[in-house]
């Protein structure tokens, strides 16, 4: 049973990990995502033999996978994105059980703003392969809402 | 001058790739965040209360830009091997058109296979750059 607590910069720790749940990816997560960032790629539909030995999905198709674990233990008001750092080691396929686990590697404040950095690695499940690896860094807000300059951007 | 989609790009430092221009919906918004109370994504009050003007696309958007960018160049060579390095440095608002952009900052040789880097940035239709960082892959086996 996981007692779920609001995210913030003090609760947060060096080291703690993190894991998405397994995800079966399936046609219509592919179709909906290419629709969603209107890339649709004959790679990712069989329209186009690929050099895989079949079609393929988008390589950052399961950036989400990873930026959500946290939702796992916290409750995530709001956020904002700050980087991200993308590798792609091996293709992903419709009809991959796959799995993203991760680990809180630092956190900072810079310019009154919080930051927690996660590096993550993402695999099928089956086969154990890691299919993407990374790390991305996203900004707490603080308790009371908002940062002031937010407004202004 | 940006190479158009159907012209091969010139593996030279200071090439330009095909540009990218997306206008984001909120459906499009929704389908990729997943809809929800409570995010700045896909709830518009929820979004004004944490100081924006409307939902905000999910950052992460804008990389799918990118890697549509070098998928369509370098082929096989980014989906085994490819990186994306961003920076996400002004919000994306619904409805705003996004070019995304990159150009060949250098060519080395990494275990025998040719590596090829980008800079790539993605800017709003005011020409504000939203996305700033770079993208690479190998360059042995392309599409375009």
């Amino acid at each position: 049973m996981i007692e779920f607590k609001e995210i913030s910069y003090e609760v947060v720790t060096v080291g703690e990990e993190f894991m998405s749940d397994d995800f079966l990816i399936k046609p219509e997560d592919v179709e909906t995502f290419a629709f969603a960032v209107d890339d649709h790629d004959p790679w990712y539909f069989g329209d186009e033999p690929t050099p895989f030995g079949g079609k393929i999905t988008h390589p950052v198709l399961l950036g989400n996978q990873a930026l959500f674990m946290r939702h796992g233990k916290y409750i995530v008001p709001a956020g904002l994105h700050a980087k991200m750092q993308y590798e792609f080691i091996a293709p992903i396929r419709v009809g991959m059980r796959v799995r993203t686990r991760g680990k809180l590697i630092d956190k900072y404040e810079k310019r009154g703003r919080h930051y927690m950095v996660t590096e993550f690695a993402t695999r099928d499940e089956e086969t154990g392969k890691v299919l993407v690896r990374g790390q991305f860094t996203q900004m707490l807000f603080p308790k009371s809402g908002v940062h002031e300059d937010a407004r202004k951007q | 001058m940006p190479a158009s989609s159907s012209q091969k790009i010139v593996m030279e430092v200071g090439s330009e790739l095909p540009a990218l221009k997306k206008t984001i919906t909120q459906r499009q918004i929704d389908c990729y965040s997943g809809v929800r109370p409570k995010s700045i994504h896909t709830d518009v009050e929820w979004a004004k209360a944490k100081g924006f003007p409307a939902p905000l696309a999910q950052a992460l958007m804008s990389t799918a830009y990118v890697s549509q960018m070098m998928v369509t160049w370098l082929g096989a060579g980014f989906i085994r091997g490819g990186k994306i390095s961003a920076s996400f440095i002004k919000p994306v608002i619904v409805g705003d058109t996004l070019t995304a952009r990159a150009v060949i900052k250098s060519r080395e040789e990494e275990n025998g296979r040719p590596r090829v880097t980008v800079e790539c940035w993605c800017e709003n239709q005011h020409g504000v750059k939203t996305l700033v960082g770079s993208a690479s892959g190998f360059a042995d086996q392309l599409r375009t």
